[in-house]
């Protein structure tokens, strides 16, 4: 909202401060500065200030809105524009106007005024309108953008000649389009709030006039209407339409319907004192629901509790009062009344913040530290698990990157390897991104590309991340981890992830991994190097060689579910420690294997026949392949046995003859 | 000299015909032939000693003292020239094994910029007590915007646009505030939380603004709190990132999550508040929002407003990772554009 600094002066005679205080002050008070600029107005130095007004305070997009503040926070009186003859509507005639949409009416008032003179705005009206950025365009029409900056309601004319028959405020039926008054052609949707006659759209109601009956310089006879709506359908039909404007951020806010009345008042004398005419109608006044502002129980202690300072109760209703609040006394009950405008202020807490805004921020000690009671921690396991992953790889060498989880139409297809369906966006602006990911390989796979454009060929990255899918109408998402390795030599990628994989598993503190082939490989994967990776018997991920398909060579992707791995990590506990009392039995057994048969299994099934306590380690030492079979070499270490129980057990599990036994 | 049996033995040319072959010797193996040839059973010394015994006593007593001193002079230099090829040995063989550091370390990983801003922000309140959470990006329209006071078709909604999934329910969050809503109504105070994470607004990126950033959320809710400590707690949290002699403001500013609503601002590095392009000719740098926790945002948790008070922060991530990292576009934070330059020394293996 722009003010200029004059018009504050002129509001707030008894001002001191400087342009720039004014702006420091509002700045702390809610309406952050945007700008203050020199300018020439009616030939003498002045300032034009800019504020950001981010909250529902539609009584401050005006100019009168604005110095109400200023002159609260310096207690100094304001002198409202005068209204040099107040309008009387003593017309007999009625307006001929049905509010069919009355539920997204709050109220309408309006007047008819005939015989008027429009022509050219005066300098000093052209003037003021350029610093809102807005064209003249002629007296009347200026005059309506006048009053609407200095009140913040929003004005309408309506050219009399140009209406045809009655006048209904109504939800769009019959109407494709609208010319408006910049001349834009917008296309209608319907159930937009409209102002119509019997056979045009004349106005998309709190938005934008329509040309059918725009005010031109042969304007004899207007309507003059200023409208308070339900904030929503303004909102709403803004939205849809992609049509912001003046009007549109007001009424899109919470404007006080009991304050239009002023705002009309000002409109019509000002019309009739500056383009003559007479008011020709009863002054319409749609107002099915008078609002009443609440009255709110006040606790003085309330604002010293909230800012941590101690506040007087004199001073919390000084600047009540200076706000334009009403206070009354109920023996020991203090109720507080907002003044027209503030539809924010509804409960104690409304009413806390203006004392402490009033007061000002810096009066409160922000140089010491709150000692604050001791609370249980309840940071979850995943939080600690991301981190320590993160340390992991970056010590083996990965970077980290974060992309985009929006992906192209085809990309999910590609690297989808669970049973789910994909997630999409109904709105996004970026219209070539608009399914979420269901896999980091897409992350990773695109920023390859990208370091390949800039001569970067050697990759180890890796992202945390969510993925997201969803299945049998319930959205899921979860957090995940890929790991793209991309190497020169042929021979080294596999052995390179899969040892990552292992390291990975094992400092997280999982022992018992394998790998099985993958029940659903992903397009991008080489279906004869696609693995799941299994911890206790369940996938918690996939390890796969990418195609050798366009930059995609010598590329490996791994990539975990971390919620099922934080899950998985709370039922593990793994303690590797021993206290060695005695030499390990180190016994060798040589076994065959068909060549489809997993050595994993075969290890597996070992351990589970040996107690726990006795196993140090079982390892492969040899691997020799034969023509239909692997024969391997297994050292068990036991520990906590003699030689005879050892070479006993290790006979049993190995269903060995004790010539075999090394 | 030593005279035996009349075979006169001159200790001098022995013992320096001895060094002279000892100086000669250049391994173990020659050193033992040496030594044969002085204590072998048919040795210099060993002679001398049987000779002895034919002596008579008289002659023992006179001779044998002498040659027990020759023999340990001659053994000394045997264990000094050992000692001696030993040590050689030690070093050839140290030489042998010898390694060079003519080779190059690898590159090490990096932890991209956001991480290490998250990581250097929780160590802060971690150590003042705070648990770290999360939670969905995919949320639902009653946790990112009603619980936070911010009903349907609220003016408030028209600062977040919105990517929605399946409007009006389900879309990607547009503020971590959302988890502040979750935590609140799935834990009972006092708690003190942050959340890091990302959000989503529906813009299309440029250099300046993406539809993916990071926000920093924390929130405190106990029997006592006021804009004191919140003020304590982000003033803290400022010097503690930029130094004791950051400059910090806060003024009322709106958010339907809160009420009081603050603002933060730094005052501009780049200018001192002087006003400069860096900050828009303002002076300041708005850091993030804050306020008291709107009671609306409580009631709805189910918790008593009578005996509980929170207060909320939020700061944008992306503007303080693009300024510490000299990043000049905000795309480069998630796309292709973020590398990570080779060290000294470090090599590909």
């Amino acid at each position: 909202m722009k003010i200029l600094y004059s018009q504050i002066k002129e509001l707030i005679p008894s001002l001191k401060a400087t342009p720039k205080e004014v702006t420091d002050v509002l700045t702390f008070i809610g309406f952050m500065k945007d700008g203050c600029e020199e300018v020439r107005h009616q030939n003498k130095k002045d300032y034009l200030l800019s504020f950001e007004v981010r909250q529902n305070r539609a009584n401050c997009l005006s100019v009168i809105g604005l110095t109400k503040e200023v002159s609260a926070y310096y207690g100094l009186e304001i002198k409202l524009p005068k209204i040099s003859s107040l309008p009387v509507f003593k017309s007999e005639s009625s307006l001929d106007i049905e509010v069919k949409a009355s539920d997204y009416v709050k109220r309408i008032l309006a007047v008819k005024i005939k015989r008027l003179k429009n022509k050219e705005s005066p300098e000093w009206l052209k003037e003021f309108l350029s610093f809102y950025g807005i064209n003249h365009i002629n007296l009347l029409v200026d005059l309506s953008n006048y009053v609407m900056f200095l009140t913040g309601y929003p004005a309408h004319l309506l050219d009399t000649d140009k209406i045809n028959g009655q006048l209904f405020w109504s939800l769009n039926n019959d109407f494709d389009e609208i010319m408006t008054l910049d001349g834009s052609n917008i296309k209608l949707k319907k159930d937009e709030l409209i102002i119509r006659d019997n056979k045009n759209v004349l106005a998309l109601a709190g938005i934008i006039g329509g040309r059918v009956a725009e005010i031109d310089v042969n304007t004899k006879s207007i309507i003059a209407e200023i409208a308070v709506y339900n904030p929503s359908i303004v909102i709403k039909n803004s939205r849809n339409l992609k049509i912001i404007t003046e009007a549109s951020n007001r009424l899109g806010k919470d404007l006080d319907p009991n304050g239009s009345e002023f705002a009309i008042k000002l409109l019509v004398s000002m019309i009739i004192e500056n383009c003559g005419g007479s008011i020709d109608s009863k002054l319409f006044d749609f107002y099915p629901q008078k609002y009443i502002s609440p009255e709110i129980e006040f606790d003085p202690k309330l604002p010293s509790i909230y800012a941590g300072v101690n506040i007087p109760e004199a001073k919390s209703l000084e600047i009540l009062k200076n706000l334009g609040f009403k206070i009354k006394s109920f023996g020991n009950k203090l109720m507080i009344i907002p003044p027209i405008g503030r539809m924010d202020v509804s409960i104690i807490e409304d009413l806390t913040e203006e004392v402490i805004r009033m007061l000002g921020y810096e009066k409160i000690p922000s140089n010491e530290i709150p000692k604050l009671e001791v609370v249980k921690n309840i940071t979850p396991k995943n939080i600690y698990l991301t981190e320590k992953i993160r340390d992991i790889l970056s010590t083996l060498g990965f970077d980290e990157i974060l992309s985009w989880p929006l992906t192209e139409k085809r990309d999910n297809s590609k690297v989808n390897y669970l049973d789910w369906d994909i997630v999409s966006t109904q709105n996004s602006l970026n219209e070539d991104y608009p399914d979420l990911r269901q896999s980091i390989a897409i992350s990773l796979i695109n920023q390859t590309q990208e370091y390949f454009k800039k001569n970067i060929e050697h990759i180890k990255i890796f992202e945390i991340g969510k993925v997201f899918g969803k299945k049998r109408n319930n959205y899921e998402e979860y957090e995940a981890l890929g790991i793209l390795i991309r190497i020169f030599s042929k021979n080294r990628g596999l052995p390179m992830a899969k040892e990552t994989v292992e390291k990975l598993l094992r400092l997280i503190g999982f022992t018992d991994i394998s790998y099985k082939g993958s029940k659903i490989k992903p397009q991008i994967a080489n279906p004869y190097s696609c693995w799941d990776i299994v911890i206790e018997g369940e996938t918690i991920g996939i390890l796969y060689k990418l195609k050798p398909q366009g930059l995609n060579q010598n590329t490996y992707f791994t990539e975990f579910n971390l919620t099922k791995l934080t899950k998985l990590l709370e039922k593990i506990h793994n303690n590797p420690i021993v206290e060695l009392t005695q030499k390990l039995m180190v016994l060798d057994a040589n076994v065959e294997l068909k060549k489809d048969e997993s050595i994993n299994d075969f290890l597996t099934d070992i351990k589970k026949k040996i107690k726990n306590e006795n196993i140090w380690s079982v390892t492969i030492i040899d691997k020799f392949p034969l023509k239909e079979k692997n024969r391997y070499t297994i050292r068990v270490s036991y520990k906590e046995l003699s030689d005879q129980e050892a070479k006993e057990i290790h006979l049993d599990v190995f269903n060995l003859i004790p010539k075999k036994i090394n | 000299m030593i005279n035996i049996n009349g075979k006169i033995i001159n200790k001098k040319d022995l013992l320096q015909k001895l060094e002279e072959n000892i100086s000669q010797i250049n391994s173990a193996n020659e050193l033992k032939n040496l030594w044969h040839d002085y204590f072998g059973k048919e040795g210099i010394v060993k002679t001398l000693f049987n000779e002895i015994k034919t002596l008579s006593q008289k002659e023992k007593k006179e001779i044998a003292p002498l040659v027990q001193e020759l023999q340990k002079t001659i053994l000394k230099l045997f264990e000094k020239k050992e000692a001696e090829l030993k040590k050689s040995q030690l070093k050839q063989e140290l030489i042998k094994q010898a390694e060079d550091l003519d080779y190059k370390t690898p590159k090490i990983g990096h932890l991209h910029p956001i991480t290490q801003t998250i990581r250097m922000l929780n160590k802060i309140f971690v150590e003042m007590g705070y648990s770290i959470v999360d939670g969905l990006e995919l949320e639902a329209d009653e946790y990112c915007f009603q619980r936070l006071n911010v009903p349907p078709n609220h003016p408030a909604r028209d600062m977040q646009d919105t990517i929605y999934i399946q409007e009006p329910d389900i879309l990607l969050r547009t503020q971590t505030s959302s988890i502040e809503a979750r935590v609140l109504e799935n834990y009972k105070p006092p708690l003190k939380m942050v959340c890091p994470g990302r959000v989503y607004r529906n813009e299309k990126p440029n250099k300046s603004n993406h539809f993916i950033f990071h926000h920093y959320q924390g929130f405190v809710v106990m029997e006592k709190i006021s804009l004191k400590d919140l003020f304590g707690t982000i003033s803290y949290l400022f010097e503690k990132m930029y130094g004791s002699n950051v400059k910090i403001r806060f003024r009322n500013k709106y958010y339907p999550e809160v009420e009081p609503g603050v603002g933060s601002d730094m005052q501009c590095f780049n200018c001192k508040g002087k006003g400069c392009a860096v900050c828009k000719g303002v002076g300041w740098i708005e850091m993030g929002g804050a306020g008291i926790i709107h009671p609306n945002v409580m009631k709805m948790a189910g918790i008593d407003t009578k005996k509980w008070k929170g207060f909320a922060f939020g700061l944008g991530l992306d503007r303080w990772v693009m300024a510490k990292y000299n990043i000049a576009d905000i795309r480069t934070l998630l796309g292709g554009n973020l590398g990570y330059k080779y060290y000294e020394n470090e090599n590909i293996i």
